[in-house]
């Protein structure tokens, strides 16, 4: 089929292509070159000019002036208790969806999906008044609270059209040998959705861990930034000075992102790009 | 499978719903509630009726953050729509290399949009001179500072978005394009349907549904922007590039005027789903694959 395309319209094929390729990823690959520059050479040589020795001493100044370690931290326990409970929640109750029959399930399930249409900002006066009276601002709950209500219309979706794949007679077989109802979703299910649960913990990571507005909202302590936040407040002190090391901070807080896109970039597109039309 | 019990399947649903109606459902009630209030948090609530939504009509920031917005989402969903369809149909024409260029593509999406507007901010600046302006003096065309002028900042903030996100849409259309039954195809290259006018006549045809799926999507998207905007320029210079969500937020968190920042949530999610709802009443019926 392919072979219809002459040679030299593939040749525009791929040099477009390739054009296209150099626009999406320069941004990242000259924030990575302007971090290896000393402050001599982004002072006067032009900006797009490869660094003449690689330099390190951004990196060290950036980990000195902030507390990026931290903030990767909190990052981290952050996306570790959104995705962990995000799981734990969702997969149950699409089973109880797909498999237990119950009058009240489409219902619940077309409410639940509304869920996907609403705009975070709406909820963000309450739950800062919710949070403030309940002690939780500043803490992760804050954070993995709203995310977790708001990413379960697309995790329990998802789920669920795993599940439309395990087929009833298996739960039948497990039911009349005995098996309680969760014995047998612990047993059957969970097993054979373990496909759906890693696209789904992969590709809300990469929300989980860029995630801004409620991280922006709830967390002011210093101590409990997460790395958006702490990126932001770095640039704002320091960007219009000390340009190496906040290319040092940008390309740090970068980094863990691109390492799991590299292992994980299928589970990641397929999530996201599910995830953009599906509703 | 029948359930034994009547409990059950509440049971596996619980948790979920908790949690739903706790963060969801709750706080949407109570900024309807809110809307019709004036309020800053400290002093006792006002009840006001329907005084604010009354400011909706007078308040001249807001007019012009709702005109904004518009522009902002005719651009934004144009680019990604038609750059993401461009590059769909490029990449489903080529075999060697498809997948790492596809990957390559994506990288935006993953990046965080504090990051990436950081970056941006460096690229587009005059002063020092970034690449971007480098790259227009040496095709003769008048560097500017793009984000600081207010002529230039609302659509500078709208190829920004659109850039970041329109890998997304690149792989919805692409995987779209690549289940397009090769019989077809055939048929068409054999009656001598060029490259170009197979895409038009044929696979973007077919395609329709995931089309406008992706084109409701993209609307409400785009409509609700935030972070893009709050990031890279805050709304600024002035109001050039305020959006509705934030001069919400900002209505907020910086003049702590609850009640008219409630009021404004309302408004965008009643804009949000009117907009999907006539997006979707104007598009035919997404065909099941």
């Amino acid at each position: 089929m392919k072979k219809s395309i002459s040679l030299p319209v593939r040749m525009v094929l791929y040099a477009l292509l390739i054009l296209f390729a150099i626009v999406q990823v320069y941004p990242i690959i000259w924030v990575i070159i302007s971090s290896l520059k000393d402050s001599q050479e982004l002072l006067y040589s032009a900006s797009y000019a490869l660094p003449k020795r690689l330099y390190f001493g951004n990196y060290v100044h950036a980990l000195k002036m902030s507390s990026i370690p931290k903030a990767f931290l909190n990052s981290t326990i952050v996306a570790v208790l959104t995705l962990g409970l995000e799981a734990v929640l969702a997969c149950p109750f699409a089973f109880a969806l797909s498999k237990l029959q119950f009058k009240a399930g489409p219902k619940l399930f077309s409410i639940v999906l509304m869920g996907m249409m609403i705009p975070t900002f709406v909820c963000l006066i309450p739950m800062f008044r919710m949070y403030n009276a309940m002690g939780l601002r500043n803490t992760y709950f804050s954070l993995v609270l709203p995310q977790l209500g708001f990413g379960l219309p697309m995790s329990v979706y998802m789920y669920k059209s795993f599940m439309e794949y395990v087929p009833n007679s298996l739960l039948e077989a497990a039911d009349i040998d005995g098996a309680t109802t969760w014995q047998s979703f612990t047993r059957i299910v969970v097993p054979m959705v373990k496909n759906a649960t890693v696209t789904i913990i992969t590709y809300k990571f990469i929300y989980v861990w860029n995630e801004f507005t409620y991280a922006n909202t709830f967390m002011t302590e210093r101590t409990m930034k997460t790395l958006p936040i702490m990126l932001k407040d770095f640039a704002g002190e320091y960007g219009m000075i000390e340009w190496g090391p906040t290319y040092a901070a940008i390309t740090m807080a970068i980094l863990p992102t691109l390492i799991i896109y590299f292992f994980l970039s299928k589970n990641i597109i397929e999530g996201m790009a599910l995830g953009a039309v599906k509703m | 499978m029948r359930s034994k019990s009547k409990l059950a399947p509440w049971l596996f649903s619980a948790p979920a719903l908790i949690v739903f109606c706790a963060v969801v459902v709750i706080p949407v009630v109570w900024t309807l509630v809110l809307s019709a209030y004036k309020w800053d948090g400290i002093s006792p609530m006002k009840f006001i009726g329907l005084k604010n939504y009354a400011k909706l009509f007078t308040d001249y920031t807001f007019h012009k953050a709702v005109l904004n917005n518009l522009k902002f989402m005719a651009i934004s969903t144009t680019y990604q729509f038609v750059v993401g369809m461009f590059l769909a149909m490029l990449l489903s024409s080529v075999t060697r290399g498809r997948n790492l260029l596809k990957v390559i593509f994506f990288v935006p999406c993953i990046i965080s949009t504090v990051a990436l507007s950081q970056i941006f901010i460096k690229l587009l600046a005059l002063e020092p001179i970034g690449v971007f302006n480098v790259v227009l003096s040496a095709l003769g065309i008048q560097p500017r500072a793009f984000l600081g002028d207010p002529a230039t900042s609302l659509y500078t903030l709208a190829f920004a978005d659109a850039y970041k996100y329109c890998g997304i849409y690149m792989v919805v259309f692409y995987s779209a394009l690549v289940g397009v039954s090769e019989d077809v195809i055939e048929a068409a290259t054999i009656d001598g349907c060029g490259w170009l006018r197979q895409f038009f006549y044929i696979k973007i045809p077919m395609i329709k549904g995931v089309c406008g799926m992706a084109l409701v999507m993209l609307i409400n998207g785009t409509l609700k922007s935030f972070e893009m905007p709050y990031v890279l320029t805050n709304g600024g210079p002035g109001t050039s590039s305020e959006m509705v969500a934030t001069y919400m937020y900002k209505t907020a968190f910086s003049s702590m005027n609850y009640g008219y920042s409630s009021t404004l949530a309302v408004f965008l999610l009643l804009e949000c789903l009117i907009g999907v709802s006539i997006v979707r009443k104007m598009l035919p019926k997404a065909d099941i694959e």
